[in-house]
């Protein structure tokens, strides 16, 4: 979720790289194949990531949201409507990192957190790994 | 000139200017090649003619301008150069061209061929002859760790001048300096886990030399042994634990979006590969310590393609590849909520 990069920006790469192997005369070099390789590997890649990042998301923000409810510290209520402004996944880094920092070692809210950021790495990784067919690993 | 016939010239300038040993009588360049991969360093093979007729191969290796680490060429090269009469198997370096303009895109320096290639462990192939190793003769296994402890063992004397000495602090604020300069989002994972790492400062041990991308994708092997530990463009003087938790990473198995090898770095039994290396340097491995390591590892690695990640988004490259590495960070950060037991 927190993955640099748009989706605009590497459609644009993967053209770049489709246009170049059809302007190119002759067959493609060790180089220039690992470079169209790379492209169709990002391409699927992102499909993958399209088809199951919204559902990754609603469902991180819902196990945040659960364990913030549960905590009345002014953090917590703090966080948990941040959280609940940011627009997109960068903005929800931010202001996890920002509350993670804050929390003191250990803290129930802490381990909260990271179960839901835990779940969240899982659940990408999953989606991944299922391409963009969505078949599970 | 051509494109070819002009880094022909380069090289044999690069050649006959140089009077390091081995660099032989070369006349004329019959053919230059780029080898697929490098990320950080481009690579060619060269055939060479020398003076008496005969033919060799030789490694030309590259600092391309859009690098995805911005590590210092020469000192890769003078590296080499110091570790040529150790027990080692390094190649031997030949010549160096420090400009940046060439006709190779960047500085290069030349360094002996040595037969053989790196696995990559990413590919199910190449993971089913390592393990088929490891269930056999454990020659490239024995190899493997043999070259890791002799490396830990060669005299840091030699090194002074070349390699940056590094304690722990210093490692960490390397990698984190750098992901902060170039990273694009936020990560509450990276974050954390820098502050885990902090908080596990490991009982300092006499500096050794450190390899720091030390896997066997960084070996070539032929007819079943390692013939050459190449792409020392990150080692320096420091904790030599850190190569041991850094091939320890799930990600140097093969995994990336799937379970790679069940073998350390897809090479060896995890407790195998410890105990031959402690008895290879008298060194207790503290498996805690390796934890830490690996989850610097991690972060070292997703620092480095964030440099790549950071240089596609500016439009300083097209090259995909860079801007492919943003899909192994999900694995990583996987890897780092495991290490930190979340």
């Amino acid at each position: 979720m927190f993955n640099a990069l748009r989706t605009d920006e590497l459609l644009l790469g993967i053209a770049r790289i489709l246009r170049r192997a059809a302007a190119s005369e002759g067959p493609l070099d060790g180089f220039e194949r690992s470079l169209a390789l790379s492209a169709t590997s990002v391409a699927r890649l992102l499909a993958s990531e399209q088809r199951a990042l919204p559902g990754i998301e609603t469902e991180t923000r819902r196990r945040l949201d659960l364990a913030l409810a549960a905590d009345a510290r002014p953090l917590a209520v703090a966080s948990r409507a941040q959280i609940a402004q940011a627009p997109d996944a960068a903005a929800l880094g931010e202001v996890l990192t920002a509350l993670l920092a804050d929390l003191p070692r250990p803290d129930p809210l802490r381990s909260a957190v990271q179960g839901a950021l835990r779940w969240m790495a899982d659940a990408e990784v999953a989606a991944l790994a299922a391409g963009p067919e969505g078949v599970p690993a | 000139m051509s494109a070819a016939g002009e880094q022909a010239a380069a090289l044999l300038r690069s050649l006959r200017g140089s009077t390091l040993d081995g660099v032989g009588d070369p006349v004329r360049i019959r053919a230059i090649e780029q080898l697929e991969g490098g990320w950080s360093r481009h690579s060619y093979v060269a055939t060479v003619e020398d003076a008496d007729g005969s033919t060799r191969r030789l490694i030309v290796r590259v600092r391309p301008e859009d690098t995805v680490l911005d590590s210092d060429l020469e000192t890769e090269f003078r590296t080499y150069l110091a570790l040529a009469d150790e027990p080692l198997a390094t190649p031997r370096v030949y010549s160096y061209e420090p400009a940046r303009e060439t006709p190779f895109g960047g500085p290069f320096f030349t360094m002996e061929f040595r037969s053989g290639a790196a696995a990559n462990v990413w590919r199910a192939p190449d993971r089913a002859e390592l393990e088929a190793d490891w269930n056999g003769d454990r020659a490239i296994a024995t190899d493997f760790v043999d070259q890791l402890a002799s490396l830990h063992q060669v005299p840091t004397g030699p090194l002074d001048g070349v390699l940056e000495t590094r304690d722990f602090a210093a490692s960490v604020d390397r990698w984190q300096e750098l992901y902060e300069r170039v990273r694009v989002v936020r990560d509450p994972i990276v974050d954390e886990a820098y502050a885990w790492v902090r908080d596990r400062v490991p009982t300092p041990v006499a500096p050794a030399l450190v390899h720091g991308d030390y896997r066997i994708g960084n070996c070539l092997v032929d007819r079943g042994r390692i013939s050459a530990v190449i792409d020392w463009e990150l080692a320096y003087v420091g904790d030599p634990r850190f190569d041991l938790g850094y091939l320890s990473q799930p990600y140097e198995t093969g995994k990336f979006t799937r379970p790679g090898s069940a073998l350390l770095g897809a090479v060896a039994d995890r407790e195998w590969l410890f105990a031959r290396y402690e008895q290879r340097t008298g060194a207790a491995v503290d498996r805690e310590v390796v934890r830490t390591y690996t989850a610097l590892g991690a972060l070292m690695l997703i620092a480095i393609m964030s440099v790549g990640v950071r240089v596609y988004a500016d439009g300083g490259t097209d090259d995909i590849r860079m801007a492919w590495s943003r899909f192994v960070f999900p694995g990583l950060r996987q890897d780092l909520a495991g290490l930190m037991d979340w």
